[in-house]
């Protein structure tokens, strides 16, 4: 598990749980108020993905992740283990730790 | 056929507001407009960038004022604009508010006057004209763009008195009438109706819109809840005889003022009343702004803008105009 990637651990997520995954991100990244943290790179990254209606698309997917877990990391790990995604959330709590420290 | 614009202001990220802006359209919206006020983020440049994240949505700020920006600067940031999305882009423009110009010490003199020279300048400019112009307000000694301006430039003008409005029927291509009651709008809609026969113009070559504070949640209170801080500064900021017309007690509104300015927020948002959002926001469930949306096209409108707050979540609210809201109009 350790090798995977936050892409590769994407690409597993099931079809019909992407939609709402990205709507909850979504709305996590449009209210944040540390939008001051988002890297411009990945919010370019972001439209362009959300440009082409990418967002439900495992390159889009991981776009949001990433932004959500930079500006809101704890808001992300509970909104990935209530939508029964534990290895995704671990990821980002373990990253957002190591960003801490 | 009646048109959806949408407002956004641009003291949200860029990213926000594009993200937003691409959804709009994708969606369904026909018009975007950008709100311009110096303390927030430029308005040119986040049209400039939804310009480039957008393919069809017409769109410009809305609105831009000819004393912070002079005439000869507002055409040339429209023209260029225009390049970038041809036959997209329209400018609005009005004479600013008193306290944001005050703010930042500039004088609005002569606002009709103004309106009406700035109008002209940028005309002439993005006609491709040398522009030697002695105006009241403006002068321009030969001013010329060292580039080829391409394609018609629709104006609205910003307007809320009825002299203003009149102007806007006769010399805009749109009007932008800040109401959103049906008493308002129908009154504002006769004086441009003045403006226009005093033209010569037919009223339809006209695009007269209801740009709203707008709020819509499937939960009224919600709905309501974030409404209640526009209608707050738009209740302080109205005249004793708007409160009036509307049966709003004057003291409520006045309360409401001293609070804002000693930012108590608690008192000021506490003290908007039921009357206050219905005279000055459409707001409510999909199905009651629908109902409103329905009366003030009764008043001769050709274009709705929904503005802020939008929704208490603005990505959902999109969603649900487009979905609930407009194929009502469209369809």
């Amino acid at each position: 598990m350790k090798d995977l990637t936050l892409r590769n651990m994407i690409e597993a997520v099931a079809i019909d749980k992407r939609e709402l995954l990205s709507e909850k991100l979504a709305d996590l990244i449009l209210s944040t108020k540390n939008d001051g943290k988002m890297p411009v790179e990945l919010a370019n990254s972001i439209l362009y993905y959300w440009q082409r209606n990418l967002l439900l698309a495992e390159q889009g997917l991981t776009t949001l992740v990433e932004a959500a877990a930079l500006l809101e990391p704890e808001k992300t790990t509970t909104i990935l283990t209530e939508l029964n995604l534990p290895e995704i959330a671990e990821r980002v709590k373990q990253t957002s730790i190591r960003a801490e420290e | 056929m009646v048109k959806f614009g949408i407002e956004f202001v641009p003291r949200e990220s860029y990213w926000k507001i594009m993200y937003y802006a691409i959804q709009a359209e994708r969606d369904g919206f026909d018009n975007l407009w950008i709100t311009d006020h110096f303390n927030n983020r430029n308005v040119y440049v986040t049209l400039t960038t939804a310009a480039v994240y957008t393919n069809k949505i017409t769109f410009g700020p809305g609105v831009t004022n000819p004393y912070m920006v002079n005439p000869v600067f507002t055409a040339q940031a429209v023209a260029t604009l225009n390049e970038l999305a041809p036959g997209r882009v329209v400018l609005g423009i009005g004479a600013g508010d008193k306290t944001t110009l005050d703010s930042v010490g500039v004088e609005m003199q002569k606002p009709l006057t103004a309106i009406r020279e700035a109008i002209n300048i940028v005309e002439k400019l993005i006609n491709g004209e040398t522009v030697a112009y002695e105006g009241k307000v403006f002068k321009t000694a030969g001013a010329k763009f060292l580039f080829k301006p391409k394609g018609k430039i629709p104006i609205y003008v910003g307007a809320q008195g009825p002299k203003m409005l009149a102007l806007a029927g006769k010399i805009g291509d749109g009007v932008l009438i800040n109401a959103c009651h049906p008493k308002d709008v129908e009154y504002a809609v006769s004086c441009v109706r003045e403006g226009v026969k005093e033209a010569g113009k037919k009223y339809d070559e006209v695009d007269v819109t209801a740009y709203t504070s707008f709020s819509v949640h499937e939960d009224i209170k919600k709905a309501n809840k974030a409404a209640v801080p526009v209608v707050a500064f738009i209740a302080a900021g109205s005249p004793h005889q708007i409160l009036e017309r509307h049966g709003i007690d004057v003291e409520k509104a006045e309360g409401i003022k001293e609070a804002l300015k000693v930012n108590d927020w608690g008192k000021a948002f506490g003290g908007v009343t039921p009357e206050m959002i219905s005279a000055f926001s459409v707001c409510g469930t999909p199905d009651m702004c629908i109902e409103r949306i329905a009366e003030l096209l009764k008043s001769g409108i050709s274009q709705f803008v929904v503005g802020s707050p939008i929704s208490a979540n603005v990505r959902k609210g999109i969603d649900l105009i487009s979905e609930r809201i407009i194929p009502h109009f469209k369809e």
